[in-house]
This record gives C-alpha cells, sequence and structure tokens, in this order.
C-alpha cells in the first residue's frame, strides 16, 4: 500500500482537470492505497463552492468529491488564501470579516499550505492535476 | 524533510501561477524542506528586474524573489535557452541565479522528490 | 525515471514543449485530456516516438479518436496509479 497525496488546479467547471484527479483518486483508493489528503490549491479552490448548480442531467464533481470524502475518510483541504481571494468563503472567515455570506460548508477544511507542504513530506507521492 | 523543487514556466502578472508558487515555495522552505527554484520558458520573465505590477493592478511580488536566501533557498537555476528565447542577459536579472543548460534541468528535475509546476 | 503528465493541448499551452526539453531518454510521458490531440499532429507524434508513451483510454474514446490511435499504449486509471508509482515520479506540467 502506498501513500498518495491528491493536488487539484483547477476548477469544478471549465477544465477537466478536477473530474480527472477524482477519478484517479478513486482508482488509488479502489486499488487499496491511502490518500492522505486531497489539496486544493489555484484554481481548484472552486470546487468547494455549495452554490454550484450544475443542471439535473449532468456531472456533479463537486459533490462527487463530497461523497468520496465521506466514505473514505480523505480529508478534502482548500488553500485557504487562495480561496478567499477568489471568494470562496467559509463561515468562521465570514464572521471574521463581517461578511453575512459564505459557500464552504463542512465537507472541505479551510487550511494552509502547510498541510500540503506536510502532506507531500508524509506521502510516496504527489499527484496534481 | 524533502526536495521540492518549484517550476516556474508562466510570465508574471498575466496570471497568478507565478505568485502562488513563489507562495508555496517560500512556505515550503519555513517548513524546512529543501526547496529548489527552476525557471523556464516564460517564466523567466520574473527574473527581469525594475518591474513595477502595481501600475497594472498587480501585486509586486516580484520583489519578494530578492528575500529566498533569507529563507535559505540558494538553488536557482535558470534554462540559458529561455534567456536566449527572450532576449535576456545576466545583467538584465534582478536576483543572483546559475544558468543552466537544458540537461543540467533535466538532471536536477531527477534528482528532487517532487516537481511543483507554476 | 520520471512520468511526465501533460493535460493541455499543445496549440494552446507549453507543457508538452518543456516536457519533451526535459525529458530523459528512460522517462515516460502520459497524455491526458486535451492533451491526447498532439497525437493527431505529425511534429508531435515525431517528437514523442523516442519514449515511452501512454494515453488515458476515457479521453481517447470520449474524443472518438480510437481508430486514430491504435497503435498507441492506451491505459486506464487503475494503470495510471500503477505507472505513478513504478516511476519515481510524477511531474504534471
Amino acid at each position: 500500500m502506498s501513500k498518495f497525496i491528491i493536488q487539484v488546479n483547477g476548477p469544478a467547471y471549465g477544465t477537466s482537470a478536477s473530474i480527472n484527479a477524482l477519478r484517479f483518486t478513486q482508482a488509488a483508493l479502489a486499488s487499496g492505497h491511502q490518500v492522505i489528503c486531497v489539496f486544493f490549491y489555484q484554481d481548484g479552490v472552486y470546487n468547494s463552492t455549495d452554490l454550484s448548480l450544475p443542471a439535473s442531467d449532468e456531472n456533479d464533481v463537486i459533490s462527487d468529491w463530497k461523497q468520496l470524502a465521506q466514505s473514505n475518510q480523505v480529508p478534502l483541504v482548500n488553500c485557504v488564501s487562495a480561496a478567499l481571494r477568489r471568494g470562496i468563503v467559509g463561515e468562521q472567515d465570514a464572521h471574521d470579516n463581517g461578511l453575512s455570506h459564505w459557500n464552504v460548508g463542512k465537507s472541505f477544511i479551510m487550511g494552509g499550505l502547510g498541510e500540503l507542504i506536510t502532506g507531500i513530506e508524509s506521502a510516496d507521492r504527489l499527484i496534481s492535476f | 524533510m524533502k526536495k521540492l523543487c518549484i517550476l516556474f514556466r508562466c510570465s508574471p502578472h498575466g496570471c497568478v501561477r507565478g505568485r502562488e508558487g513563489l507562495d508555496l515555495a517560500l512556505l515550503s522552505a519555513s517548513f524546512e524542506q529543501e526547496v529548489s527554484l527552476v525557471f523556464v520558458d516564460e517564466g523567466v520573465l520574473h527574473l527581469i528586474k525594475d518591474q513595477q505590477p502595481e501600475l497594472i493592478g498587480a501585486k509586486d511580488y516580484i520583489s519578494t524573489f530578492k528575500a529566498l536566501p533569507l529563507y535559505d533557498i540558494e538553488s536557482v537555476l535558470v534554462c540559458k535557452q529561455s534567456l536566449t528565447d527572450y532576449g535576456l542577459s545576466h545583467g538584465l536579472l534582478s536576483i543572483p541565479v546559475t544558468i543552466v543548460n537544458d540537461e543540467t534541468i533535466a538532471i536536477h528535475l531527477n534528482s528532487v522528490d517532487e516537481v511543483l509546476v507554476f | 525515471m520520471i512520468l511526465h503528465h501533460i493535460q493541455t493541448s499543445p496549440s494552446r499551452d507549453s507543457a508538452l514543449k518543456l516536457c519533451l526539453r526535459y525529458a530523459c531518454k528512460e522517462d515516460s510521458i502520459l497524455l491526458s485530456s486535451d492533451g491526447v490531440n498532439a497525437l493527431l499532429l505529425r511534429q508531435w507524434t515525431m517528437a514523442l516516438s523516442p519514449f515511452k508513451l501512454m494515453v488515458l483510454r476515457d479521453d481517447v474514446i470520449a474524443r472518438g479518436l480510437t481508430e486514430r490511435f491504435k497503435n498507441v499504449s492506451l491505459i486506464d486509471y487503475n494503470e495510471f496509479v500503477v505507472q505513478s508509482l513504478r516511476h519515481n515520479k510524477v511531474i504534471t506540467w
């Protein structure tokens, strides 16, 4: 069994980076490997919005990430500074900054780049998308 | 401790990849990783001195490259061919770098644990 | 031994060009997403010919290119996982 850390740099809608990362993560888990964390950086943080509404006959990659995280206990971690700059805001960040709305629910952790770095340190492989 | 190589291949200011690459490089160094930087293709434009990004509403993260020694980031490799392609000579660069050929970059990419491309 | 991962078209992005510039002969190259389009253009098939080449099967089938890529090694995500461990690292350009 090997340990992976997955980095997602592309948004949920617009490029295939996120869906490809999801499929790799599913395959790694199905093959018996461990995924320490899925880290969302750059435009990847757009995967963490709760306010995306794809049409009912379309793929919902955000919901697939949440389901994968829940059934496999894989943490989904956002880079908080990359997120806040892009209008991706958690409840605590909203309170701290006097905002009345937020769009990141409990499925995603607002973490820091430090979590990517410690994840890379303990993983056998970093795979970026 | 791992050997992390942050590779810059996109130009500054038009997109934020370079800025987010530098953020990761500095934080990796402060997390005691052995960090090296490689500049190739349009990424070499980060190294031009006297840039004024504020003029176009961008943050001046370029000047932060001068702080690399404070973070103990000593390995800064720049692709000789890319400098030639973009007409840049050593004297036009803002920080001390090691100018290397393609083969040296290939060897370096092999020698580190992970490479993150920005 | 590196697995170079290209997920963008060479017509839009320099990822493939740079990967080829810095790849060693024992490295492998994996094309996914629009990266597979490179194999439709002769200049890139020539440039890729010295390397062990893999292409993500779903991306080929999705684009209707299966017939065109009959002689190419098509892999699924399980094999992508295996190859990522068989190589020393994966660089996504």
